[in-house]
């Protein structure tokens, strides 16, 4: 059945010469993209500005949530190459912020959080002009693992609330709770030193004004100086239905909303996701600090 | 020169189909390397797929309505040179 759209909802479908030499880059190097997986409406944008963000740990995720079409299953063990062949893919880029962010794995011991380590040192190691974010999953709240991230220093921390209190167990799945992703940004806040802690959620599943508020207000709370807002689109027919396709004015007025209650830097739109700008988005965070005086980088 | 406009696989993780909505340039059109030349749907959102050359839609190879795959044509603009 055809689905409609309204028309801000409309994207370029990848095509073009860098598309290409972005597509045969990946691929020579065997590195996964969350913008495949995901099946991510940005792809063709991202990938024709030679810009993507790295999948690691496999595409096989340990947990099935309703929101999200990567494949659920049981993972293959992650490659002790990998951390080296995405250096490599951001050095052939040209990428001056790397993105990195991971099924859950649930079936290695530290989450994948030793490999995200590994991954963080080789970027850096093979591109030191390179700044790097990440955007890991809970690893069912262990501190260790956290730690083990945030020992690499990544530039950006982040780890996503995805929805409101009321809708998360609807979303995530049951059984998941919504104190988990703010206790993971807080372990970041706490432990990470100079890290950026950023999270997103997405709009679009029923949530009201009030609470979206009370998403941004949990959110700083638990530490965080940046917020990504986008529009939940259902990938296929067996994820969560799209309550309500979120207006262009809407989203600016949670951006200014958020701007407002004190985050650092936010950017919401439609086709807003977690990585979307996000070089731009760490460097509004560095100015606010610099101009608060509180830089700690250098 | 005749330029054939293929729908790009995205990658191998995903089944790229897509249905067409309908085209953005009529037959005979002339169409700028980048300019809009059909509308498609997916599951997830709309997408447009742009003139990957500059030139005259000669062909429209597809029509509203039909599902289309990555790798197939869609139709084919002609270059002024050659």
């Amino acid at each position: 059945m055809t689905r409609s759209f309204p028309e801000w909802i409309r994207r370029p479908w990848g095509s073009g010469t860098a598309f290409g030499q972005t597509k045969a880059l990946l691929g020579d190097l065997g590195v996964k993209t969350v913008c495949q997986s995901a099946r991510c409406p940005n792809q063709g944008e991202c990938w024709s500005c030679r810009t993507a963000t790295f999948m690691i740990l496999g595409t096989t995720c340990t947990r099935n949530c309703r929101f999200c079409s990567v494949r659920h299953g049981v993972p293959e063990p992650p490659a002790p190459d990998e951390p080296e062949r995405v250096a490599e893919a951001v050095a052939r880029l040209g990428l001056r912020h790397a993105v990195v962010t991971s099924v859950t794995r649930d079936d290695v011991e530290d989450g994948g959080a030793g490999h995200f380590r590994r991954t963080i040192e080789a970027i850096r190691a093979r591109n030191p002009e390179a700044t790097v974010e990440v955007l890991t999953p809970d690893f069912n709240g262990a501190r260790e693992s956290v730690a083990a991230v945030l020992g690499a220093g990544p530039d950006v921390f982040g780890h996503n609330v995805e929805t409101v209190e009321r809708l998360y167990p609807v979303v995530r799945g049951a059984g998941h709770a919504y104190r988990r992703p703010l206790d993971v940004l807080r372990l970041a806040r706490d432990l990470g030193g100079g890290t950026v802690v950023k999270s997103a959620f997405m709009l679009g599943l029923g949530e009201t004004d009030s609470e979206v508020e009370r998403t941004l207000a949990d959110l700083l709370d638990a530490g965080c100086q940046a917020v990504c807002i986008g529009q939940y689109l259902q990938p296929t027919a067996a994820q969560c239905t799209v309550h309500e396709f979120v207006s262009p004015e809407r989203f600016r007025h949670y951006e200014a909303t958020a701007r407002r209650m004190g985050f650092d830097a936010v950017v919401a739109g439609p086709f807003v996701r977690s990585s979307y700008r996000s070089g731009e988005l760490l460097e509004t965070v560095r100015g606010v600090r610099a101009a608060s005086g509180e830089g700690e980088e250098d | 020169m005749k330029f054939t406009v293929t729908l790009t696989d995205l990658g191998e993780d995903t089944e790229d189909k897509a249905e067409v909505i309908a085209w953005m340039a009529g037959l005979g059109n002339a169409v700028q390397e980048g300019d809009d030349l059909i509308e498609l749907t997916t599951d997830k959102a709309a997408f447009t797929v742009p003139s990957p050359v500059s030139g005259v839609l000669t062909e429209q190879l597809v029509g509203e309505g039909d599902a289309v795959f990555a790798g197939q044509a869609l139709g084919v603009v002609e270059t002024e040179a050659g």
